[in-house]
């Protein structure tokens, strides 16, 4: 791989890489140290790159990784909710409605960080990434069995915790 | 998009039943205004939305990576091409060193074969007038014999003066 190659296939994943290892950090300095790591790790080890079939999923795979060996090395995690990226399209919305949402995605946002792991990374790359269910086997290195086991408890979790949420109106 | 086809979609996509293209169609129809009943799935469609413009902050993020990247380049390369010319030099090394042992043994294995076959002078000088006189007298011998060659010779001559004469007449 070569400059060009790593500057067309490689840097445009960076958002992709960012949301999946701030979604497993929850810190968004870790996240950005995490996914230049991943580009560094890539470019040093170009040679080897010729038998990968899917740069991006390759590059998710690595991210995943990485924010894993940080998370065992701090031995926590980070309690820092996710405040950011919540840009709503609002189409035909009152102020009053926006703020409702806005109060919504928060526990939707919490809701999500509180699933198991494994949970959480399947949710995020299906439900946000739009990644197909053979690409998520190959970034989380799981069967498809598996893969869908977990997004079906994931998304089971969310329906019954929204449905609380909005029968206590908390 | 009526309400029972969107409670079927939605009741395959909550099974994890749904394609990648139906549940794309299910975010564009939270995008607008839903139901009462339906707000709260509504939120979490909108979430996955908004989700996907979150992105990395700071402009520079690009020029750090590529700058990071080039300090990682000439280090790498370095260390190869050190590397390599460690392989060489080894191999030279071992190649040197067999050929001197092969070679020492070889000149173990068989000596030198001029060697000096007497230890005082005198006696060598004896030896070897004693083979020069032999090879002269073979000489000497050799000439005696071949001086009766003469004969023939000076009878061919005779023969030949003769036979001038006899053509002149």
């Amino acid at each position: 791989m070569n400059l060009e190659m790593f500057e067309t296939l490689v840097l445009p994943t960076k958002n992709k890489l960012f949301r999946f290892a701030f979604r497993l950090l929850g810190n968004s300095e870790e996240a950005q140290d995490v996914v230049q790591d991943v580009f560094i790790k890539l470019w040093n080890g170009r040679d080897q790159l010729g038998e990968v079939q899917n740069m991006e999923a390759w590059c998710m795979r690595i991210t995943k990784n990485l924010s894993l060996d940080r998370i065992r090395s701090r031995q926590r995690r980070s309690t820092e909710s996710i405040n950011d990226g919540f840009d709503i399209r609002h189409e035909g919305l009152t102020p009053h409605e926006r703020t409702e949402i806005h109060e919504n995605m928060q526990q939707i946002n919490q809701m999500i960080a509180a699933l198991p792991e494994k949970q959480r990374q399947v949710i995020h790359l299906r439900d946000i990434e739009g990644y197909s269910y053979n690409e998520i086997c190959e970034i989380l290195e799981l069967d498809m069995n598996q893969v869908k086991v977990n997004l079906f408890r994931a998304r089971s979790a969310v329906r019954e915790k929204l449905v609380k949420m909005n029968a206590y109106g908390l | 998009m009526d309400s029972k086809q969107l409670e079927q979609l939605l009741e395959k996509y909550w099974n994890c039943e749904t394609s990648l293209e139906e549940e794309k169609q299910l975010r564009e129809y939270f995008r607008g205004s839903v139901p009462e009943n339906l707000k709260d799935t509504a939120d979490l469609f909108r979430y996955f939305e908004a989700q996907q413009s979150y992105s990395v902050e700071g402009t520079d993020f690009d020029a750090v990576v590529r700058k990071k990247i080039k300090q990682q380049q000439p280090q790498g390369k370095s260390v190869s091409m050190v590397f390599n010319f460690a392989r060489i030099a080894a191999g030279l090394l071992v190649v040197i060193t067999a050929t001197y042992f092969v070679r020492q043994e070889v000149r173990k294995a068989y000596p030198p074969e001029i060697v000096d076959t007497y230890s005082d002078p005198k006696l060598a000088l004896e030896e070897t007038k004693k083979a020069l006189m032999i090879i002269s007298k073979g000489f000497n011998k050799a000439q005696r014999e071949a001086g009766k060659i003469k004969v023939f010779n000076e009878a061919e001559e005779k023969l030949q003066k003769q036979g001038k004469k006899e053509e002149t007449i």
